[in-house]
């Protein structure tokens, strides 16, 4: 197709709008709505062009080039419609910021002319610099108002977490609404009224928390203007360096950029251009990364357990002091315990260090108990994210995606809107809910007899139910069907039955597995070193089997076992009763830099862009110093040693002849009157470096919410029960007190808690429960 | 109101499940339960299997949908040119000022509620107040809140 452009011959192979194809050959044509993933939208209308033989001035986002066209962009014409238009935005924008005599001298000297402690400057929008209608204004140096201006004063949106919303400063370019809507598929915002009243947000004055918002703010990231900023860098200014990295939060371990100021992580952003990417990360790594690096109760210095109390000391002391109780150490006394969040390098070496410095001592990771092995075993053989996208159908079990891997709802998500038969069986309302043909929602002690009904009519055809039938025929038929398990199901009590029947449906239908799983680095953990089981470990340590307890970023204990010594090498503190004899500062992602392997077997690498909070050093500095430099040289963690000791297969720890005692849980007690609720559970859903990210950063609590008990507002009504008050749970034998909150995305009749750490309340997980309000 | 939303449920299963089905939907809302409440917003988007934002945005472009309980009386205030004409708005401020509402919600009784309409279609008779379905013709202050007794 050809078409001229500003006197240019074009020729084109797919169909494009004017805007495109002339962006694409370097013509530019000012917009402040256009969106290169969204659909068109034609609100801002800056983007008018003239074409021959075509009335007015059509708006070149919206009109398809054509065969012959010929359209000019730059006519003296257009520029005073573009003016105009920008006039009528201004009109409506405070404009303090590019219509100020001073602004030349504001930007240098900041001056104010309030009485105020600080040198402000005048300016109160966060975007200042970064802002898109900021650089059109210049561009056509516009330097008047001609209109009178109209402030609309709406109140600052304030109460959600993680980012404020001022509508003052919003100029209905609908590309938040836009991306919500079709690229995350989440559908929170939406233009609510029209005219003068037109508003951006969920149904009615909802919070974006109760509209089911993920927060995964792709809103913020394409917001043209200062409308909408994040919390915790919304006076920082423009980030000095944007550095690509890779999100260390959870198995998918997207690739993410990260925003640096004076070596401080500010802040993390989706790859591509600011502004322009956005959909692509969950909360976690959109907004977690930062606070969490930057929270302020890191260890900042080596700290050593004195007969008075812990006193700071020198790394020199610190290293004497480890070398000391690393030597006195008699051999394959030692257990060492690492985080699955570390980086290849990190867990190598503490692989090495626990080999040859503490002479043959058990290497383990609180989160490999027996559960989490069985489901490892089964998420072995797990597909790639791309498979979905030619998935037939898709299954998910107990995902819970919400707030985490982002990349697998999205491709769920839009499999389902191209048709592709999506089913869901669990008991929370994710942001994939909406899409499932079929909710399947079992009873407490029936998760397995949902499994058994459908391998009964996989077999032979027989069902209870149609929507079972439904499900197992459209399984059968797809010859690439995804079964995606999520890791909730390793907090039930019929966890390993259920994992072997999930197993058998897949072998029944051939189906692939999708099993992603909370930690970054677990696959890159399992497949460079062989790990114990950790019931196995605590069995061992109550026994008396270990002297040293070596914990790196991992520490599954809330008081201090019976061992000699304790050595805790972590970036965030200890637990309050774990007292260990020496406290060694480590640096965390982003201060030093390392690779993670994905779970398609992808080494991803990223670099440190920040300095190490305090005098914390990294964990291979820490562990070469101790070993002292003859022991471990840094050359021979070189990528290439490490990739050679890569295996193909993880070593998925093994149970011992002697079985730990398991919580296997006993039978659900039987409803009835007195029990009239179901209680779900689910141990740390987001779990880092051993803090819990929902108690550590504030902001992700008041979404995760651990260790409150969330209810459906339906039932807070009937309970007559607020957000925030005490409720009290009974169970069969047990009496417990809980704050309660009220969410939508728990279903009527169900209370649902998430644990901040260690083990379930309850030995049965579902369980009958009765709740009553707690008086005061 | 549980009963009624319950009936409507019933009467929503013989839609068929598409986005189409939205404005007839809330139209029957209005219809049998007076206003879009909340809960109707949420059955609805349940059913269609859109989001609640998605649902409100659609019904809150529309004048004609409300989402406040209307009241046992309604007054509709015409502010068409020829009432705007012949002092429409203070009939709207007296009602404000003393039925102690405003415009586009409910008395705090639920006696009256109280809308402006842009025109009822009889500008000879202007201006003009409609409560119910009674027109009233040619209104002044003292003719409307002697109207007021008339509707309990």
């Amino acid at each position: 197709m050809n078409l001229t452009i500003d006197n240019r011959k074009i020729t084109i192979g797919k169909p494009a709008t004017v805007l495109d194809v002339a962006t694409k050959h370097g013509i530019d044509i000012p917009s402040l709505c256009a969106h290169p993933e969204l659909t068109p939208y034609g609100g801002c209308r800056l983007c008018v062009v003239e074409i021959e033989g075509r009335d007015g001035y059509p708006t070149s986002c919206t009109t398809m080039a054509e065969e012959g066209m010929i359209v000019r962009t730059d006519t003296n014409v257009l520029q005073e419609i573009r003016r105009e238009m920008i006039q009528l935005i201004l009109s409506e924008h405070p404009a303090a910021c590019m219509m100020c005599d001073d602004v030349e001298g504001c930007k240098v000297f900041q001056g104010t002319i309030r009485k105020v402690g600080i040198t402000t400057g005048c300016r109160w929008c966060p975007k200042d610099n970064d802002c898109e209608l900021q650089r059109i204004v210049e561009q056509f140096g516009i330097d008047d108002l001609t209109l009178p201006g109209l402030y609309r004063d709406l109140p600052l949106e304030k109460y959600d977490p993680f980012f404020d919303r001022d509508y003052n400063l919003c100029i209905y370019c609908g590309r938040c609404v836009r991306i919500c809507n079709e690229y995350r598929k989440s559908s929170v915002l939406s233009l609510k009224q029209r005219g003068k009243q037109t508003a951006i947000g969920p149904a009615f004055d909802e919070t974006h928390i109760h509209a089911n918002c993920e927060f995964c703010g792709a809103c913020v990231s394409v917001c043209p203007t200062g409308a909408m900023s994040e919390k915790s860098r919304k006076w920082w200014g423009d980030p000095e360096k944007i550095e690509p990295s890779v999100c260390p939060l959870c198995s998918l371990n997207c690739d993410i950029q990260v925003l640096t100021l004076k070596d401080k992580i500010v802040g993390t952003i989706p790859p591509g251009k600011a502004h322009e990417s956005g959909g692509d990360l969950c909360v976690k790594g959109r907004f977690c990364l930062s606070e969490l690096v930057n929270r302020t109760d890191r260890i900042l210095e080596p700290e050593y357990w004195y007969p008075e109390g812990y006193g700071i000391v020198s790394w020199d002391f610190a290293m004497e002091k480890a070398r000391e109780i690393t030597a006195g150490i008699s051999p394959k006394r030692t257990a060492l315990f690492i985080s699955p969040s570390l980086t290849l390098e990190e867990i190598y070496t503490a692989g090495y260090f626990s080999e040859h410095i503490l002479k043959g001592g058990v290497v383990t990771s609180s989160c490999l108990d027996e559960k989490m092995t069985a489901y490892l075993k089964l998420a072995q053989d797990s597909v790639s994210l791309q498979d979905l996208d030619q998935s037939g159908a898709i299954f998910s079990a107990y995902l819970n995606g919400n707030y985490n891997y982002a990349p697998l709802t999205l491709a769920i998500k839009s499999a389902a809107e191209k048709g592709v038969p999506y089913y869901q069986l669990g008991w929370i309302t994710d942001t994939t809910s909406r899409f499932a043909r079929h909710r399947f929602v079992p009873a407490p002690g029936e998760e397995i007899a949902y499994l058994n009904d459908i391998i009964t009519c996989l077999k032979n055809g027989q069902c209870n139910t149609p929507e079972i039938h439904e499900l197992a025929g459209s399984m059968k038929k797809s010859k690439n069907g995804i079964l995606v398990v999520g890791p909730q199901i390793v907090s039930l009590s019929g966890c390993i039955t259920m994992l072997d029947k999930i197993r058998q449906i897949a072998d029944l239908t051939g189906s692939g597995l999708f099993m992603p799983n909370p930690y970054g680095n677990l696959y890159g953990m399992l497949s460079l070193i062989r790990m114990k089981p950790v019931e196995e470990i605590l069995q061992q340590i109550k026994e008396g089997k270990i002297d040293l307890l070596y914990l790196v970023g991992d520490a599954p204990f809330t008081k201090r076992p019976k061992v000699k010594h304790v050595i805790y090498q972590n970036a965030f503190p200890s637990p309050a009763g774990l007292n260990p004899d020496l406290i060694l500062p480590s640096s965390l992602w982003g201060e030093t830099g390392g690779s993670l392997l994905t779970d398609n077997g992808r080494i991803k690498k990223y670099k440190a862009v920040a300095v190490p909070h305090g005098y914390a050093r990294s964990h291979i500095e820490i562990f070469s110093g101790i070993a002292g430099s003859a022991k471990i040289k840094r050359s021979g963690f070189s990528q290439k040693s490490i990739k050679e000791s890569l295996s193909n297969n993880f070593h998925i720890p093994v149970m011992g002849s002697k079985k730990p005692v398991s919580s296997a849980g006993g039978k659900p007690s039987s409803p009835g009157k007195r029990f009239p609720y179901i209680l779900i559970q689910e141990k740390n859903p987001h779990a880092f470096c051993n803090s819990n990210l929902g108690r550590e950063i504030p902001a992700l609590g008041e979404l995760t919410l651990p260790g409150h008990l969330i209810l459906n507002p339906y039932d807070a009504g009937k309970l007559e029960l607020k957000s925030g008050e005490l409720i009290q749970l009974h169970a069969p034998g047990k009496k417990m007190k809980f704050k309660a909150a009220i969410r939508k995305n728990v279903l009527p009749g169900y209370v649902y808690l998430s644990k901040i750490n260690g083990e379930l309340e309850f030995d049965s997980n579902p369980c009958y429960v009765n709740l009553k309000r707690d008086h005061v | 109101m549980k009963e009624r939303i319950t009936c409507f449920t019933e009467y929503m299963c013989t839609y068929p499940k598409e986005e189409g089905s939205l404005i007839p939907l809330l139209q029957k809302a209005q219809g049998e339960l007076g206003y879009i409440s909340p809960e109707i917003v949420e059955t609805v988007a349940d059913y269609l299997q859109l989001t609640e934002s998605q649902v409100f945005g659609v019904a809150s472009f529309y004048s004609q949908f409300r989402f406040s309980e209307p009241g046992r009386h309604s007054i509709s205030i015409c502010l068409g040119t020829a009432c705007h004409v012949v002092g429409g708005e203070i009939l709207l401020e007296t009602c404000e000022r003393d039925l102690e509402v405003k415009s586009g919600e409910c008395t705090s009784d639920m006696r009256f509620d109280l809308n402006r309409v842009a025109c009822l279609g009889c500008c000879a008779l202007a201006p003009v107040v409609k409560i119910d379905e009674d027109i009233h013709s040619k209104v002044n202050i003292i003719k409307l809140k002697e109207m007021w007794s008339n509707y309990e």
